[in-house]
């Protein structure tokens, strides 16, 4: 059995007084496809922000290859590809000019010919030279995808990542996460009901208010509707 | 347990106090060239003296909270600074009526007031800094930051003052020989002050952190409820 | 990569965006020109006392244009989230700090080119030896400033009013630097040599190495979350 990617145990995180994490046990092993499901306010993105290194656990623990998520090693760090909704990415500089940025600071090889291969990817290559102000949400999203894969990580973040795309993107965004999965990268995921990927084995967890517990498809239609009744 | 230590250090307090107070009205002589208004010093010096140590205190609070973790550390930095700058802002207002009768005026530029001043000013600053950004998660984490920076530019700013005011004196005579001290007399009653005055220091210290502490378990608790709660709501 | 190339690309990055929307510089250049024209009509000085009058504008315009500097080079980080990429990515804490570190720098020395050329206009300066002579205590006050304001600049650009908690902050810090360098400017703008300055020029040099030190060291703190 392989070493977890990301390991949690009795993770719990409050701001101020308000619980947000409640004692989340989780492993996620390399070569997998991980999605985490539940309402806005479960605590989804907290957890994924805590593994990105943003935040301490108030109690409990939080692992990522092997170190505690607050205190990684820039060779961890380097191997983390996170997508949020904030894009991180700078408005007036062009899609390649960001690209190019995040290559350096990540120490990436032959820069030039893996930014023109994510360009071509993400459907963005017509666009390479605009400034990415004039990007449209979709467009901002698969660049933020390209973004996160430039160093070749063995961890993968996404906060929602389906949920600002449009069907070209959908398309890339599979095509990533099956092509990680396929080299041996973990993929976290998140999103507000389940998903299914072809050819991709999912494990899917479901998040409710800061618990985490596994989702199981006979009781989809009966949560989903009261999800929604709330 | 905490309680008898700060109510012992209160009584203590007070009876060093009455010493002092003794001692500086009573049994020390007259000085001579500036008359019975130089008995200030007795109380503007070991001022200072708590003042320029409590903010040493706040940076060193602060290398610990940020090398261990751990609130603890927060609360007594943030409570070295309040009562740190009761004092500062003591020996500024003592100053001030020391000058008065001597020279004519409420305030002058010498090097150890200007001194004290800048310090006065650094701390505004990290209190500000607590009283407006309080909500801010990291703001304990910045206070430790602003607490260490702080100490650190206060010996450049001794030497650069001193400098200042020895190439350019001012126009007003800077204050001469209060370390030039005649009397035994005068040495024996300085030191009890400045006991008096750490002890003092001690006890306020000791009371505002006990404050700090308290409420942070508070919150620690309440924090503990919220998630029971939500525990029991799921039963 | 090491760190240095990655600090080298966060300062080519600022700097691009710096040109591409340079509102800002403009904006500076006409805060220190107004800044000059209130000194000279506040101060009024007399022809013997123009040294140190011009000496003291001249610290004036570096402060401001100091605290506008380190600001702007942490706000473009602000607008998208970048800068929960930057802490995220490898790049050592202490590389980004140097890296806006020389962004402030570069943008306070603009400011201040165009400063030197107003004081010796109204305060009616030669223009000689002294006037590169006083470069020195200019670059180590910059230099000083920006390694203060970046640190600072971190920590008020997270906090409410920020705004006003970076002057707050950092004007008290800076006044030993204040004074050696207002001290250092006049004596040489009036014709000193270094060796007399000496003194002055040791602070500002004390100042700078004990900043700039506690500035790498203290950067990760301030750009972490709790």
């Amino acid at each position: 059995m392989a070493e977890p990617v990301v390991e949690t145990r009795g993770l719990t995180k409050s701001f101020g007084i308000t619980p947000v994490l409640r004692g989340v046990d989780l492993r996620v092993f390399p070569s997998s496809v991980t999605c985490l499901i539940g309402a806005n306010g479960a605590g989804k993105s907290t957890l994924l922000r805590i593994l990105g290194g943003f935040g301490h656990p108030t109690t409990g623990t939080a692992s990522v290859f092997g170190e505690h998520s607050h205190s990684m090693t820039p060779a961890i760090r380097r191997s983390i590809g996170m997508v949020t909704h904030q894009s991180w990415l700078y408005p007036n500089l062009t899609a390649r000019e960001n690209l190019e940025f995040y290559a350096s600071i990540y120490g990436v090889r032959d820069v030039h010919r893996n930014i023109d291969q994510w360009l071509e990817r993400s459907g963005l290559a017509a666009f390479a030279g605009e400034r990415v102000r004039g990007f449209s949400r979709g467009m901002e999203q698969r660049l933020s995808l390209a973004r996160a894969m430039i160093a070749d990580p063995r961890l993968l973040l996404l906060d929602e990542p389906f949920s600002a795309l449009d069907p070209q993107g959908v398309g890339f965004a599979c095509g990533l996460i099956k092509s990680s999965v396929e080299r041996g990268c973990a993929v976290m995921f998140t999103a507000h009901v389940a998903l299914e990927i072809e050819g991709v084995n999912i494990d899917r967890y479901e998040m409710v208010r800061g618990r985490l517990s596994q989702y199981h498809e006979e009781v989809k239609r009966g949560r989903l509707r009261s999800l929604l009744g709330r | 347990m905490k309680h008898t230590v700060t109510n012992a250090l209160g009584w203590l307090s007070l009876a060093l106090m009455l010493v002092s107070l003794y001692m500086v009205f009573m049994y020390v002589p007259t000085e001579e060239t500036m008359g019975d208004v130089q008995r200030i010093m007795y109380f503007h010096v070991p001022c200072a003296w708590v003042a320029f140590a409590a903010f040493g205190l706040v940076a060193i609070a602060g290398i610990f909270y940020l090398w261990l973790g751990g609130r603890v550390w927060d609360d007594l930095g943030y409570a070295s600074a309040e009562i740190g700058m009761l004092f500062c802002t003591l020996v500024l207002i003592t100053g001030s009526l020391w000058a008065k009768p001597i020279w004519g005026t409420w305030w002058t530029w010498d090097s150890r007031l200007t001194t004290t001043f800048v310090l006065w000013l650094l701390y505004g600053g990290y209190l500000m800094l607590r009283a407006l950004a309080e909500d801010t998660p990291e703001i304990a984490r910045f206070g430790a930051v602003i607490g260490i920076v702080a100490a650190a530019d206060v010996p450049i700013v001794i030497v650069s003052v001193r400098l200042w005011r020895t190439i350019h004196p001012s126009v007003l005579v800077t204050r001469q020989g209060e370390h030039g001290l005649q009397d035994p007399r005068m040495v024996a009653t300085l030191l009890v002050a400045l006991t008096a005055f750490t002890v003092v220091f001690a006890w306020l210290l000791l009371t505002r952190f006990s404050q700090l502490r308290a409420a942070s378990r508070m919150e620690e608790l309440r924090r503990d409820i919220a998630i029971l709660e939500a525990a029991a709501g799921e039963l | 990569m090491t760190n240095t190339s990655a600090a080298l690309a966060v300062l080519r990055k600022d700097l691009r965006l710096e040109v591409r929307t340079g509102q800002s510089t403009i904006a500076l250049f006409a805060l220190s020109l107004l800044i000059m024209v209130v000194l000279v009509f506040a101060l009024d000085p007399k022809p013997r006392e123009r040294f140190d009058a011009g000496a003291g504008a001249l610290w004036v315009a570096l402060i401001f244009a100091g605290v506008l500097g380190a600001t702007r080079a942490l706000v473009a980080e602000s607008e998208s989230g970048c800068i929960r990429a930057l802490a995220l990515s490898p790049i050592d804490p202490a590389a980004l700090y140097a890296a806006k570190l020389a962004s402030a720098l570069i943008f306070m020395a603009v400011a201040e080119a165009a400063a030197v050329g107003l004081i010796v206009l109204f305060f009616n300066l030669d223009v000689g030896p002294q006037l590169a002579r006083v470069a020195l205590p200019v670059v180590l006050g910059t230099l000083g400033f920006s390694a203060l304001a970046t640190l600072l600049a971190a920590i008020s650009s997270r906090t409410r009013a920020g705004d006003l908690m970076l002057p707050l902050l950092a004007v008290p810090m800076f006044i030993p630097a204040l004074i050696a360098g207002v001290k250092a400017s006049g004596a040489l703008l009036a014709g000193a040599g270094f060796s007399e300055v000496g003194k002055w020029i040791g602070i500002l040099v004390a100042f700078d190495a004990l900043f700039v030190t506690l500035g790498a060291l203290l950067f990760e703190y301030v750009i972490g979350e709790e």
